[in-house]
């Protein structure tokens, strides 16, 4: 109660306390309740009305593997590694690309879908991109528990040594994708081309990532002097440092490492900034 | 004691006007970009709006609000008083934090609640308690508390067997009842209520009202926009005018009431829509006027007498032809209270309205209805005026379109001089006593 002297809350003055917008984490943290709310009604309304609901998780990464598995046996080419099976190498190119696929994709649209809501009531705007991330982040880990039975049935061993390494791996390309969600929800809530360009972006994406093929037949035909820019796409980084850690592929060269370390860490702390920007205008220009 | 709850310091707001960027295309945001290289200013004059939004207008942007400064204390109900466009929504969005101002800057202490529409969130496919966590989250109510008072919530909406229900296949009563519910089980520091939320539901909006002065009464602040002007006065302490994004007003509703109402013409007994932009209307009907006459005169009157015939007269242009009319009054007390309804349907009246639910062809027509000397008390009273096609449905509205006052003339003190008040109307009838 207000009238209680003890518990007095200190006036708060609105807008932004800094021009980085670190002062949006601490909100994030702080609504971190309402996060979970938004992320639980993402995966409920995902699978209502669904027949097999949840195995939809599985399906999706082990239908993109055997699909591309198929379009390679029937080419009659080998995209995978000289050392290991094809499938691991082609699932965990899927998982990762379903991660990044889909969470850009629904953040994307996650503020402009919920416009009528961004322009009713306040609450930090980066939490409904944020859920749609944590949807996605919830089907890879689910997808991920594929591996072990693929990995089993096509013979391969699992590199328990540096399999650990696989989580914080995971955590790098996750961050990657909060990075340019940041982006593409606030600039989709002002210019809408974003959510029109993003297919083909995907798209193009897909194949400029190791997804469907091991880095190791790209290799030859980038050679030494320019497979370093090939691994600058943070995507293709974690995607090869996937494989290395949990299947035993070469690993990614350190100068691509370092360049990819560097544009997730841009990509990030620009996205922070240019989403606290971009929100000072949301409601208007929504 | 008296905290400071809400702080404002020349808070100010601008839009941007007319076809600039109007779409959000990228294509547009650069090409827009490489011409103001070559040009230096927007064209202001290209753009169309009202003569009166003339002075807000500069290069291109729109000032929604001006140099606001305000401070409210805790425990403090506001009502936020203005026409249509004079920036109250606004300021409530800003205090809600959803608008940033474009200069000033705004303080408030604690949480804020934000009823700016009911059932902000609510997802047709999730089911009854699923959407009571996520509406009462996002309304900022911790997943703990709304846990504890879930049971109490369901209870007031009344929707018990129909918790595992997608809220897609509830009645449309049935999901505001259970948002309404979340949203009074709310219990913010400061609360902030747009009267939009209310429209078309009397049950609906005494609730809202009541949990306002409910959370009034428990030290939290409240701020109210309303146009129901007799709500203002009776649940408020103080009430702001604003007008043309100024706040030019701050003082006991009463008399920010008489302010409203003398800008809006309607403190001379009768309110017209000389632009048809401003003048409530629907495909069909458009209001011209509303005016009471008394004092057996047929000039409009703001304060009639107690024992004289008073007149109401609405004036309505049909716009449509063939379109079926049905002409209604409302009449409230200052205090909120409902005093009567009617309409001109024939077993409601006196003699029946030859055009009661009649084809009207297009043209201006007008209506009147006569309430009889000796009824209504000494007071305030305020008038909304609702046309429909049928009794009871409406289509075009406008609440407290006016007031009128009626004066006591002694007519009836003759044997009594004491109070008259407490009663909402005063009606002289008909007594009889026979010895048995």
């Amino acid at each position: 109660m207000a009238n209680d002297e003890d518990s007095i809350p200190p006036m708060q003055f609105y807008g932004p306390t800094d021009k980085f917008g670190f002062g949006q984490l601490a909100e994030i943290w702080r609504t971190r309740e309402l996060l979970y709310s938004f992320f639980l009604r993402d995966l409920l309304i995902r699978y209502r009305q669904v027949v097999v609901g949840i195995l939809w998780v599985l399906l999706q990464p082990l239908m993109g593997m055997l699909i591309f598995m198929g379009l390679f046996f029937v080419l009659g080419t080998n995209a995978g590694s000289s050392t290991v099976a094809f499938a691991p190498i082609i699932l965990t190119g899927m998982l990762c690309w379903q991660l990044v696929a889909s969470s850009f994709r629904d953040a994307a649209g996650s503020l402009v879908n919920y416009r009528h809501v961004v322009t009713k009531i306040y609450f930090p705007r980066m939490l409904l991109p944020l859920a749609s991330l944590l949807c996605a982040v919830f089907d890879f880990a689910i997808g991920s528990l594929l591996l072990l039975p693929v990995c089993m049935l096509t013979g391969t061993g699992l590199v328990w040594s540096t399999a650990w390494l696989a989580i914080p791996i995971a955590m790098w390309l996750i961050l990657f994708c909060a990075g340019c969600i940041a982006w593409l929800s606030a600039l989709n809530a002002h210019y809408r081309d974003v959510g029109y360009a993003l297919p083909f972006v995907l798209q193009l994406g897909m194949f400029v990532s190791p997804v469907v093929y091991d880095v190791e037949r790209l290799r030859s035909l980038l050679t030494d002097r320019w497979v370093w820019l090939y691994e600058a796409n943070p995507i293709a980084t974690c995607i090869g440092l996937l494989r290395w850690s949990l299947l035993g592929t070469q690993l990614p060269s350190m100068l691509g490492m370092a360049m990819a370390a560097a544009i997730t860490a841009l990509v990030c702390f620009s996205g922070l900034a240019w989403f606290q920007h971009a929100d000072q205008q949301l409601a208007d220009r929504i | 004691m008296s905290i400071e709850s809400i702080q404002l310091d020349k808070v100010s707001k601008r839009f941007r006007l007319g076809a600039t960027n109007e779409y959000g295309r990228l294509t547009e945001a650069i090409a827009t970009g490489v011409k103001n290289l070559f040009r230096k200013s927007h064209d202001a004059a290209a753009i169309r709006v009202p003569d009166s939004f003339a002075d807000r207008i500069e290069a291109g942007w729109f000032w929604a609000l001006r140099d606001i400064e305000l401070s409210i204390q805790s425990g403090e109900i506001v009502g936020i008083v203005g026409r249509n466009g004079a920036g109250k929504s606004t300021l409530l969005k800003i205090l809600a934090r959803i608008v940033t101002p474009t200069q000033g800057r705004v303080g408030v202490r604690g949480r804020v609640g934000s009823l700016l529409e009911v059932g902000t969130g609510f997802h047709p496919e999730l089911t009854g308690r699923e959407n009571v966590f996520l509406n009462g989250a996002i309304l900022g109510m911790p997943r703990a508390e709304i846990r504890k008072r879930f049971d109490e919530i369901v209870a007031f909406a009344e929707i018990e067997s129909f918790l595992e229900t997608p809220v897609k296949r509830y009645s449309s009563g049935m999901a505001v009842r259970l948002a309404f519910a979340v949203a009074a089980h709310l219990e913010p520091d400061v609360l902030i209520i747009d009267e939009v939320l209310s429209v078309g539901d009397q049950a609906f909006q005494r609730k809202c009202l009541g949990k306002a002065s409910q959370l009034g009464a428990q030290g939290r602040t409240v701020l109210v926009v309303s146009h129901n002007l007799a709500a203002v006065a009776n649940l408020c302490q103080r009430a702001v005018l604003i007008r043309d994004g100024r706040l030019v007003a701050d003082d006991v509703p009463e008399r920010i009431i008489d302010q409203y109402l003398s800008e809006m013409r309607a403190g001379d007994g009768q309110r017209v829509w000389e632009d048809d932009e401003s003048a409530p209307s629907s495909r069909e009907i458009r209001l011209r006027s509303v005016s009471v006459t008394g004092n057996g005169s047929e000039a409009p009157a703001s304060e009639v007498d107690i024992d004289q015939e008073i007149a109401i007269v609405v004036e309505y242009k049909v716009l449509v032809a063939d379109t079926p009319c049905c002409v209604q009054i409302q009449v409230k007390d200052e205090t909120g209270a409902y005093v009567f309804w009617s309409a001109n349907a024939p077993s409601m009246n006196l003699e029946p309205d030859p055009w009661f639910a009649k084809p009207h062809a297009t043209g201006t027509y007008r209506s009147e209805c006569r309430i009889p000397a000796n009824f209504l008390n000494d007071t305030r009273y305020f008038v909304s005026v609702l046309i429909g096609p049928e009794v009871g449905i409406v289509s075009v509205r406008h609440d407290s379109a006016l007031s009128f006052v009626v004066h006591d003339t002694g007519a009836m003190r003759q044997e009594y001089t004491g109070s008259w008040l407490g009663p909402v109307i005063r009606p002289r009838l008909n007594w009889r006593t026979k010895k048995q």
